[in-house]
């Protein structure tokens, strides 16, 4: 019988179990790999740092996770707030913002034809849109927890998925006419 | 790129699909060695708890005379109405039992969270 996400983080904050960390590592480090690599635009070693500083963050203030969401969309919003610190770090240092920040291409998005053309289009957009596509879209997000990870009202997370999808739609479109 | 994009699910779906599943690759080995070790377990840590509090009730009874202070209020006490007794006895188990409940139901919360 497997152990549920809840389960799992409870043994952490009675017995301080590592080995139930570790599991609940191993069940969303994929997930929460994957947003951050969408984010840094496919800079794979950026997204993995970022992802470990998630985790390390997560098993720290563990105690703050109430159980009002579920795990993973609290990870995500952890996530998400590590990226952002880290871009506001970069931008300070060198004077790049976050639209500069152009990683090395993830030999995993290289494909052919349309995987490519969609993973191309999703990092044209703004990372307002791209995020509110990627946690809604892609991660199957509801738009309440979307704005939750955000901690933006939910009325901007169905603006910026709407707008973002018919970027998308439109980018996708230009590509078929060609 | 023959899928219809006229199709309000297609990209949903489309981005779904492509999100794929990225090998651990000693990422969570990487992750279980960098995580701390506390300080302190939590027995470790009732144990420190009542040992500070019996070392702090004795300084109080000896800085309190020896316990004569409990001899002044039971003669306090006794000389109180009964009425006022009543009140202070329901309200010393009110505020009992309104302590007891609030920590078992964060204890609860937080387990169950």
């Amino acid at each position: 019988m497997s152990l549920t996400d809840a389960d799992l983080v409870a043994r952490v904050l009675l017995d301080d179990d590592h080995h139930a960390f570790s599991e609940l590592v191993r069940r969303h480090q994929s997930a929460v790999r994957g947003l951050l690599r969408n984010l840094t635009r496919a800079d794979v070693a950026l997204a993995d740092d970022l992802a470990q500083e998630t985790f390390l963050k997560a098993y720290k203030n563990i105690r703050s996770f109430r159980g009002e969401a579920k795990f993973s969309t609290w990870l995500y919003r952890i996530a998400y707030n590590s990226y952002r610190e880290d871009a506001r770090r970069r931008k300070e240092l060198v004077g790049i913002d976050e639209t500069q920040l152009e990683g090395e291409q993830d030999p995993q998005t290289v494909n052919p034809a349309l995987r490519q053309d969609l993973m191309y289009a999703l990092r044209l957009l703004p990372l307002h849109e791209r995020t509110a596509v990627l946690l809604c879209c892609q991660h199957g997000l509801t738009h309440e927890e979307a704005a939750r990870v955000l901690d933006i009202p939910l009325g901007t997370v169905k603006t910026n998925v709407l707008r973002g999808r018919e970027k998308l739609k439109h980018s996708l479109a230009a590509w078929q006419n060609n | 790129m023959a899928a219809p994009l006229q199709d309000e699910d297609w990209l949903d779906a489309k981005l779904h699909d492509e999100m794929p599943y990225i090998d651990d690759d000693g990422f969570t080995s990487r992750v279980s060695q960098e995580l701390p070790v506390r300080r302190r377990s939590p027995k470790m840590r009732s144990a420190f708890l009542l040992s500070v509090g019996v070392v702090a009730a004795v300084i109080a009874y000896i800085v309190a005379g020896g316990g004569s202070f409990v001899m002044d209020v039971l003669g306090w006490f006794a000389v109180m109405p009964l009425s006022v007794l009543y009140i202070i006895t329901i309200g010393c188990g009110l505020l009992v039992t309104a302590v007891g409940v609030f920590f078992a139901v964060s204890r609860s919360r937080k387990v169950r969270s």
